[in-house]
């Protein structure tokens, strides 16, 4: 895919720790977190304690009609593309339209609805429902509407692969660029399924952390002796992606490189991760960008704080690693904005993009490393570095998809 | 207020148009009012005057004083008006 690279030249975010991207990086910079104890009407009979809730008011961005029409996870969407079109600079009015797509990350869709309508059906026994329920429940209607908001008439394709769907959306999309299939790509993810149906399906799988006894907030932790499972949130994250020549031809500025996109699945087990699957991904991606272990200087790991993915992951990255994982930075910001599953892996490429600024973010809470998850972690507080040449993030989701996403400094 | 009125209330909500400029026989197209649109408002005007107007009658429904009409004689069988 030699000449034509992709770069990264605009992002937007809606997360637990602010619903602006500056808001966004403050918080990681600074180890905030945005876990909380959930309201007894979200939660409700599910049993789940915490959760990365956002306190989200669709004013003033939608008019309280137009929210009404739009799932929650499709108002996250929108939020985010906005924000990452708008820092771009790109003009949209002026540019060819047919060769800008959008591709999507989402694990259930618009879960808001489909909720709406169950409740509906089978708790009042009303049968009447909505007309606009299937349009807003589908899984693609978040990136859908992205594409009418804006006029994107290029490539689409919406990926539902659990917790790897926008890591995805943003190496598929990154592929798209450099065959020449679409000359730049809004590419993100959303979710936003923090409903009490849902909740109490995910109770059931017995991998929720229950709130942390001293502080509610610290309840996720990732790579800890005392860590207890993952913590689920909400939001949604945007990349602008764009062929490398045409950006620096409109004099944007480019916040990152994207070179290198590593995509495999497991095989083994739908939720159970496997070491060799996620080593082949990682190994892909660098393959990919033609770097070596020793160019990447902070891993964003999935890193979900259950008892075995952790254990599993630092495994696969010692593996690939070998004796330069002594020397590479890693850190689970899911610590801080919690698990957004489908939006998980734009949301973390997000996060992980403040390295090139020279700040790594931190695994809050990380007081008691656990020996098995050998990395040499980024504890607690944010480290100050010389931005290192590249990073990866990681993305492992049910069903055995892993995606590996390596970004370069421009 | 009288039916057609509180119709016009809720469409220039529900689309974000201004409810005076509303033309109660202009076709909905020209309001910007597509197929879709039209049957979720239809939802919540049934919602709101607590009646159904039948598909076969929604067929017929080109302009929001079309509408009215429907939903007036649904109101009267149902004696609510």
């Amino acid at each position: 895919m030699a000449g034509r690279r992709v770069a990264v030249t605009g992002v937007g975010v809606v997360s637990p720790l602010g619903a602006t991207l500056a808001d966004f990086h403050r918080a990681l910079a600074e180890g905030r977190p945005g876990i909380r104890r959930l309201p007894p009407e979200v939660a409700q009979g599910s049993g789940v304690q915490v959760g990365a809730l956002i306190d989200w008011t669709p004013a003033p961005l939608f008019k309280e009609a137009e929210a009404a029409n739009l799932d929650r996870v499709t108002q996250f969407a929108l939020a985010a593309a906005a924000q990452a079109l708008a820092a771009s600079g790109l003009e949209l009015a002026s540019a060819n339209r047919d060769r800008i797509g959008v591709y999507w990350g989402t694990g259930m869709g618009g879960a808001h609805t489909l909720d709406g309508a169950y409740k509906s059906v089978y708790g009042k026994g009303d049968w009447r429902l909505r007309p606009l329920s299937v349009v807003m429940a589908m899984s693609n209607a978040a990136g859908s509407n992205v594409a009418v908001k804006h006029g994107l008439r290029g490539p689409f394709a919406n990926f539902a692969t659990a917790c790897s769907s926008s890591a995805m959306a943003l190496g598929e999309a990154m592929h798209a660029i450099a065959a020449g299939r679409a000359d730049a790509i809004v590419a993100g993810g959303a979710e936003a399924l923090l409903t009490p149906g849902m909740l109490a399906a995910w109770q059931a799988l017995r991998t929720l952390a229950p709130a942390d006894a001293a502080d509610a907030a610290a309840s996720c932790k990732p790579f800890d002796k005392r860590r207890a499972g993952l913590v689920l949130g909400e939001g949604a994250a945007v990349l602008l992606l764009e062929e490398e020549s045409r950006a620096r031809a409109r004099g944007a500025k480019i916040l990152a490189l994207l070179t290198g996109y590593g995509n495999s699945c497991d095989a083994v087990h739908m939720s159970r991760p496997d070491r060799d699957g996620q080593v082949r991904a990682m190994r892909e991606a660098l393959a990919e960008s033609g770097l070596q272990p020793k160019d990447v200087g902070y891993i964003n790991a999935h890193g979900t704080a259950t008892a075995v993915g952790d254990v599993v992951e630092s495994e696969a990255i010692n593996t690939v690693f070998e004796d330069q994982a002594k020397e590479t930075w890693v850190s689970s910001t899911k610590s801080m904005h919690g698990h957004l599953l489908g939006g998980a892996g734009a949301l973390e490429l997000a996060a992980a993009l403040v390295a090139f600024e020279g700040t790594l973010p931190p695994t809050a809470f990380l007081e008691q490393p656990d020996p098995a998850c050998k990395l040499r972690h980024v504890a607690l507080k944010a480290q100050r570095v010389d931005p290192p040449r590249a990073l990866m993030s990681n993305s492992f989701g049910f069903g055995g998809s892993n995606v590996v996403l390596i970004a370069e400094r421009a | 207020m009288d039916t057609l009125a509180r119709i016009k209330d809720l469409a220039a909500k529900e689309f974000s148009i201004d409810a005076a400029g509303l033309d109660p026989a202009a076709p909905l197209d020209s309001l910007g009012i597509d197929s879709l649109s039209f049957i979720e408002f239809m939802f919540k005007i049934e919602e709101e005057f607590g009646v159904t107007v039948s598909d076969e009658n929604l067929k017929g429904i080109k302009t929001l004083a079309d509408l009215e009409r429907h939903v007036a004689a649904a109101l009267t069988a149902a004696g609510k008006a």
